[in-house]
């Protein structure tokens, strides 16, 4: 039996869970919920489910997970396929931890600002897209440092949950009017997420066309 | 990438055998920005229809009208643009000089700060010469080139260049310019 | 500024009708004024920034209002009453764009390949046959007929590719409705439309609304179906430069393609909708 995803398109934090299955090779059974306009994650059948309101909610036998990097880490156990938790070393382990971390700040304001700019919601839009800077300078200043050390994602030179943790709402921040031209580093970072083998894209982050070859020249090139 | 050339907003590309062009940041068709465009080969596509260009900014391909030659006419608008010293250069027309010599140094990083060049320069303590300062070596940090860039007034993008050195010594450089831009900044707002 | 008549003497959506999830005593922007939509029991009521009462229309899943005083119903969706048909609501989403580029984008199938990768579109089949392109005179609208166009997953009702064939209408300068193949149900067409509530002339909000044949689909699908495919044209119509349409030739390159947004430009300069235009090539 797969696992059952509460989900919600538009959600970076439901496409978490999406992409990393994805990543890893598995399958999940998706319940659609109406977020807007509906409002069902409100609604009391659904707080049966998820006391706290919130998407995604990940279901599988009698487990319930309502938080995003716990579905991550089980997605990845599940299949089997633990070098997306990163290295066993305490230092490898731990950076993957602080980044998981760092991907709930960033939830938190280009999130929001994103809800503002595309839903309405109500925010202070000034300081959630401050926030929201000032996580990209942190993330970009560790990828350029990352590249000196040789290393091409957030904990080593392998992708890990703390890569699939932080993107969505890296990748979406323009969605909340945060431009990310003045990062080059964290633009070269999710063209290499995008580039993964069964990467897959959620609404506001585009195909990858480069990778594809253009129609009529496919043998040519290869 | 998207860049700035005064008022211009600018598309930088690099094609697969490493040329580069600079074009103003708008598809003739409908005036989507061609820096979120996709690179095949020696061509740039607009991500909105698939209109194809070459190195020159010549239309080659509509892919709604797969058989049709585009006429010469339909072309992105060019800048001038050169890949020299580890840096792109771009100016709105060819300039009659070329690029100043930096020296000994690599590529460290680009930086965007909210402060305009003249903010950063004074900071430095330099007279913006060319946009080009030079920090001295602090310590581990290694002796760094900056180039400014205006974005617009109140913003400029930081190009720091540094002279070989090891690892660690880079990782101190790029946090000193981290340094560098909160006091920049700062400044900025106590003014 | 003063806002022309055309702008001001039109009907726009506020909020979704109040039998459905609403929430009430919503304050919104409409061309750039504060409006309050108010509900009084059922009655949903528009309150303009100095307390006048606007009017309102309830019609098409929507509360529709004007801050003038239309000398014109409000367009009809004959279809859309067709008996069999869910009638889904899919709530506003903003974008930074002008309304009247909103629209255009709705109308444009040329894009599909690169937008909707796999959905509406895909690599080779790039081609956009020729169709109809005429102004209705007699009713004054634009309408686009015999429009086809090969596409991988047309609805969420759909399995595997196929050739979708669409009628576009344009019967208001920010609506517009689409008649699309109904995969469920050949010979009839689905409806899926979009009302856009100009905020200012650069940002707008977009109320997508469909009649389908469709008994089988959870309705929290079909929503998501039709949001996510609006979602992949956010990111582009925030994009466009100049945010305002264009409206004399010069500025941008049409293509025999782009026949109905031709149409439509045409059409709203003649009707002196300027409300998110640009008239002179800057």
């Amino acid at each position: 039996m797969r696992p059952t995803l509460y989900d919600y398109v538009l959600s970076p934090s439901c496409y978490k869970a999406r992409l990393m299955a994805a990543l890893v090779g598995s399958e999940l059974e998706s319940v659609a919920v109406d977020f807007h306009p509906g409002g069902d994650h409100r609604k009391p059948e659904f707080l049966m489910l998820n006391p706290a309101g919130t998407l995604p909610v990940l279901t599988h036998g009698g487990l319930i997970l309502t938080e995003t990097t716990a579905m991550l880490v089980y997605l990845v156990r599940l299949a089997g396929r633990c070098e997306w938790l990163g290295g066993e070393d305490p230092a490898s382990a731990a950076r993957v931890q602080q980044w998981l971390a760092f991907s709930a700040r960033l939830t938190a304001s280009l999130g929001l600002a994103r809800l503002h700019d595309m839903l309405g919601r109500p925010a202070d839009i000034d300081a959630a897209r401050w926030a929201g800077t000032l996580c990209l300078r942190e993330l970009e200043s560790a990828l350029v440092e990352n590249r000196l050390l040789g290393e091409d994602f957030l904990a080593g030179n392998a992708p890990t949950v703390a890569d699939v943790a932080c993107f969505p709402y890296v990748m979406l921040a323009p969605d909340g009017g945060v431009s990310l031209d003045p990062y080059p580093a964290i633009r070269a970072w999710t063209r290499r997420i995008r580039a993964l083998p069964g990467f897959v894209e959620m609404p506001g982050i585009h195909r990858l066309h480069d990778l594809r070859p253009e129609p009529g020249e496919a043998e040519a090139a290869a | 990438m998207a860049s700035v050339c005064g008022t211009l907003e600018v598309a930088v590309w690099r094609s697969a055998s490493g040329r580069v062009a600079a074009w103003v940041d708008r598809c003739p068709h409908r005036g989507m920005r061609l820096s979120h465009g996709f690179v095949r080969g020696e061509m740039l596509s607009c991500i909105y229809h698939g209109w194809r260009f070459d190195g020159a900014g010549r239309c080659r391909k509509i892919p709604a009208h797969p058989d049709l030659d585009p006429p010469e006419t339909i072309r992105t608008q060019s800048l001038a643009c050169l890949d020299a010293q580890g840096v792109i250069w771009i100016a709105s027309e060819a300039p009659a000089v070329a690029p100043p010599d930096l020296g000994n140094v690599v590529p460290l990083r680009s930086l965007t700060f909210e402060a305009g060049i003249d903010a950063v320069a004074a900071m430095t303590g330099e007279v913006p010469d060319r946009s080009l300062l030079r920090l001295d070596a602090h310590g581990p940090v290694p002796p760094l080139v900056l180039l400014l860039q205006a974005l617009g007034p109140g913003r400029s993008a930081v190009h720091a260049l540094a002279a070989p050195t090891g690892t660690g010594a880079l990782v101190a450089a790029s946090r000193a310019l981290e340094d560098f831009r909160r006091r920049t900044e700062a400044q900025g707002i106590a003014a | 500024m003063t806002l022309p008549a055309a702008a001001i003497d039109e009907w726009y959506p506020v909020a979704m009708a109040p039998d459905r999830p609403l929430r009430p005593d919503q304050e919104t922007t409409l061309l750039g004024e504060r409006v309050r939509v108010l509900l009084d029991g059922q009655e949903p009521r528009v309150e303009a920034n100095d307390g006048r009462n606007l009017p309102v229309i309830v019609r098409h899943g929507h509360v529709w209002t004007s801050l003038g005083a239309p000398k014109h119903d409000l367009f009809a969706i004959p279809e859309g009453e067709q008996p069999g048909r869910r009638l889904v609501e899919c709530g506003a989403i903003r974008v930074r764009c002008s309304p009247l580029r909103a629209v255009e984008n709705f109308l444009d199938i040329a894009h599909f390949p690169f937008v909707h990768t796999d959905i509406l579109g895909s690599e080779p089949h790039t081609e956009v046959n020729r169709y109809e392109v005429r102004i209705r005179e007699e009713v004054d609208e634009v309408w686009a007929t015999k429009v086809t166009f090969y596409q991988p997953q047309a609805a969420k009702s759909a399995q595997g590719g196929i050739t979708t064939e669409y009628m576009y209408r344009v019967p208001h300068p920010t609506c517009s409705v689409l008649y699309k193949t109904c995969p469920p149900r050949p010979g009839e067409w689905d409806i899926i439309t979009l009302f856009v509530q100009p905020l200012e002339e650069d940002l707008c909000q977009v109320w997508p609304w469909m009649a389908l044949f469709d008994d089988q689909t959870p309705q929290a699908d079909l929503i998501q179906f039709q949001q996510m495919i609006f979602l992949q044209d956010r990111s582009i119509l925030e994009n466009q430069i100049p945010r305002l349409l264009p409206l004399d030739p010069g500025m941008e390159m049409p293509t025999r393609a782009d026949l109905t947004s031709v149409a439509y430009r045409r059409w709203l300069k003649k009707r002196g909708y300027h409300y998110g235009a640009q008239l002179v090539a800057a």
